[in-house]
């Protein structure tokens, strides 16, 4: 009976379908504008080949504060455990191409041959010859319009480093900034002007190896890849106001479903009692409701769907990169939890149909 | 089957002191096999709530019923669901069908609300819709009908699960005197063709006028019981 009732009165569930449809729409978009900042605050530091990472213990893990020296690198590739190690530095850049136009990038120097070392999807791989070579990610690429091949200046301390594109990586980001990945050295040069040897050797180090993390001197601490994360500058507050959209999504689309059900239960206290007096139990009331939600929410979060996928693949598109990512995790999470609130929403309704009494069907008020 | 109903000193009371409200008061009465009565009385004279009581909508606030020696007044609020869906048809007054269901459907429910096999309940909706004169509209939605058409798909709801009572409250009370006549006769040959007991609250004398007994009540109390020699819906 519930069905027929949306066959028959399709325009009315589907408006209800609709803003479902409208909700859950806007839940995924906020799902993937978090996986996307996700993504950006740091996809490469996620992929780095570590099973820990160690940071200049007066940091307090930030990667921008963090300086290690070659002693304390020296230190912590001896630690028990360590089966290998790569240094890692990193400094934030603006990025000038020949028109002059502005890209800013994470640059971040690394040895090659080392754990630290990205894999190259077009063009080529450093050698230790390519002092004024750089490996840029596809991020990069397509912000700044460059391709591999082409210049690209870097000015740091009221000087300008040239360096060409030799090779295409798909790394992602880091500290919200595409990478670009130069040799240890000129990234050496680009931050502090020259290889003294008393100058810092690298802002990180990628450890692997077993039981190193949770480790600490007062020189440097090994962490997780996944502390290291969440004490991005930035993450935690961004993480906490997505998450909170997300909750008030889900619940203002469990506040929705349930208000547009009680109403239409409200509406058909008649008719309940009609079938209450013809002998229905209150749970084959119950039933047909619940089938009704689970139909409109369904629906809704079918159109929806796609509809997601559909912007996020419009959005990656564009010129200018808007942070939004979607995963099959994404779409499978939030489409249930949308029909679980809309179900959840929809039990509002319930003490009202128990209450409906059958003598109603008789036109009196007991 | 042929059902008999036993009321013995059936009262109910809303409220309590001063504002205590006695509904019906003290009626008891016996029916025959086969009997269709009519239950009149002015406005307020209690008779809807001996029906909605014979019906289990309402708990009496004291007395008995007994429906072919089973006692309905003590029943649980789940078991006077199964009673009034497997032994009561109900043909109300206003808010009568479903509204988005067709003829047919409207009839089906009371299959898909109890038990059942589909073909069987499809089978004998088609049956009853074709006896009440309704085979051309099976397919119309309830709003498509007429009022008269309506009270008839009713019936045919009422009869769908073989119930042992027939309880009709002021069947042609939206209906014109002819409508409501042709309607009532209806109800009458059906019931009556099925053995059934039944039981029609009316206002209007002309109708009840058409049953085998006449229970009349005033101010709750049962006034008065006329068996009629001969019901003019048998000639």
């Amino acid at each position: 009976m519930g069905l027929k009732e949306i066959q028959r009165r399709k325009f009315q569930f589907a408006l209800i379908a609709l803003v479902v449809a409208l909700i859950s729409y806007l839940v995924l978009m906020i799902n993937g504008l978090g996986i996307g900042l996700n993504e950006q605050a740091g996809s490469a530091l996620r992929r780095l080949d570590a099973d820990a990472l160690a940071y200049a213990k007066s940091s307090d893990l930030s990667v921008i504060r963090s300086e290690l020296s070659a002693e304390t690198i020296d230190e912590i590739s001896r630690l028990d455990g360590v089966s290998g190690w790569a240094p890692l530095g990193y400094v934030g850049v603006n990025t000038r191409d020949s028109k002059g136009d502005i890209t800013t990038a994470a640059l971040l120097g690394y040895e090659p041959g080392s754990i630290a070392e990205p894999q190259v999807t077009g063009g080529r791989a450093l050698t230790g010859e390519d002092q004024r070579g750089l490996l840029a990610d596809a991020a990069f690429l397509k912000a700044s319009g460059l391709s591999v091949g082409d210049r690209v200046t870097v000015p740091s301390r009221l000087t300008d480093f040239e360096f060409t594109v030799v090779g295409e990586i798909d790394e992602g980001y880091f500290f919200f900034q595409p990478v670009l990945y130069v040799l240890l050295d000129s990234w050496r040069e680009v931050k502090y002007g020259s290889a003294d040897p008393s100058l810092p050797v690298a802002s990180i180090a990628l450890l692997k190896g077993r039981d190193l993390v949770g480790r600490a001197t007062e020189a440097y601490e090994l962490v997780s890849k996944n502390t290291a994360f969440a004490n991005i500058e930035g993450v935690q507050g961004q993480q906490a106001t997505v998450n909170a959209l997300r909750v008030f999504g889900f619940l203002i689309g469990a506040l929705v479903v349930g208000i547009f059900f009680y109403v239409l239960t409200m509406q058909k206290v008649a008719q309940i009692g009609l079938l209450k007096a013809l002998g229905a139990s209150s749970a084959y009331i119950f039933r047909q409701l619940l089938t009704q939600v689970l139909a409109v929410t369904v629906l809704g979060v079918a159109v929806s769907v796609p509809l997601a996928y559909a912007t996020g693949t419009v959005l990656g598109r564009l010129p200018k990169t808007v942070p939004i990512a979607f995963t099959g995790d994404t779409f499978v999470v939030t489409s249930v939890l949308i029909v679980v609130t809309g179900v959840i929403g929809a039990l509002f309704s319930v003490r009202q149909l128990a209450r409906v009494d059958p003598i109603i069907a008789l036109g009196q008020q007991q | 089957m042929s059902a008999t109903l036993t009321v013995t000193a059936l009262s109910k009371t809303y409220g309590s002191g001063a504002l205590a409200v006695h509904a019906v008061r003290d009626v008891s009465f016996a029916t025959q096999p086969g009997d269709f009565i009519a239950i009149v009385g002015p406005s307020g004279s209690g008779k809807t709530t001996l029906l909605a009581m014979i019906g289990g909508l309402l708990t009496p606030s004291g007395g008995s019923i007994r429906v072919n020696d089973r006692e309905i007044t003590r029943l649980s609020a789940a078991e006077r669901a199964a009673y009034r869906r497997d032994a009561v048809g109900f043909v109300f007054q206003a808010n009568n069908l479903i509204p988005f269901l067709t003829a047919r459907e409207n009839l089906l429910i009371m299959n898909e609300i109890g038990s059942g096999r589909r073909r069987e309940a499809a089978e004998r909706a088609d049956r009853l819709l074709d006896d009440l004169g309704l085979t051309s509209r099976v397919g119309a939605l309830a709003t498509e009908l007429s009022g008269g058409e309506r009270q008839r798909v009713a019936i045919g709801r009422a009869l769908m699960r073989d119930p042992l009572l027939v309880l009709v409250d002021e069947p042609t009370a939206n209906l014109d005197s002819e409508q409501g006549e042709r309607v009532i006769r209806s109800l009458i040959a059906e019931v009556k063709a099925r053995d059934k007991l039944g039981l029609m609250v009316s206002h209007d004398m002309r109708m009840a006028a058409l049953a085998d007994v006449i229970l009349e009540m005033c101010d709750g109390h049962l006034t008065r019981q006329a068996r009629q020699e001969k019901t003019p819906a048998d000639g």
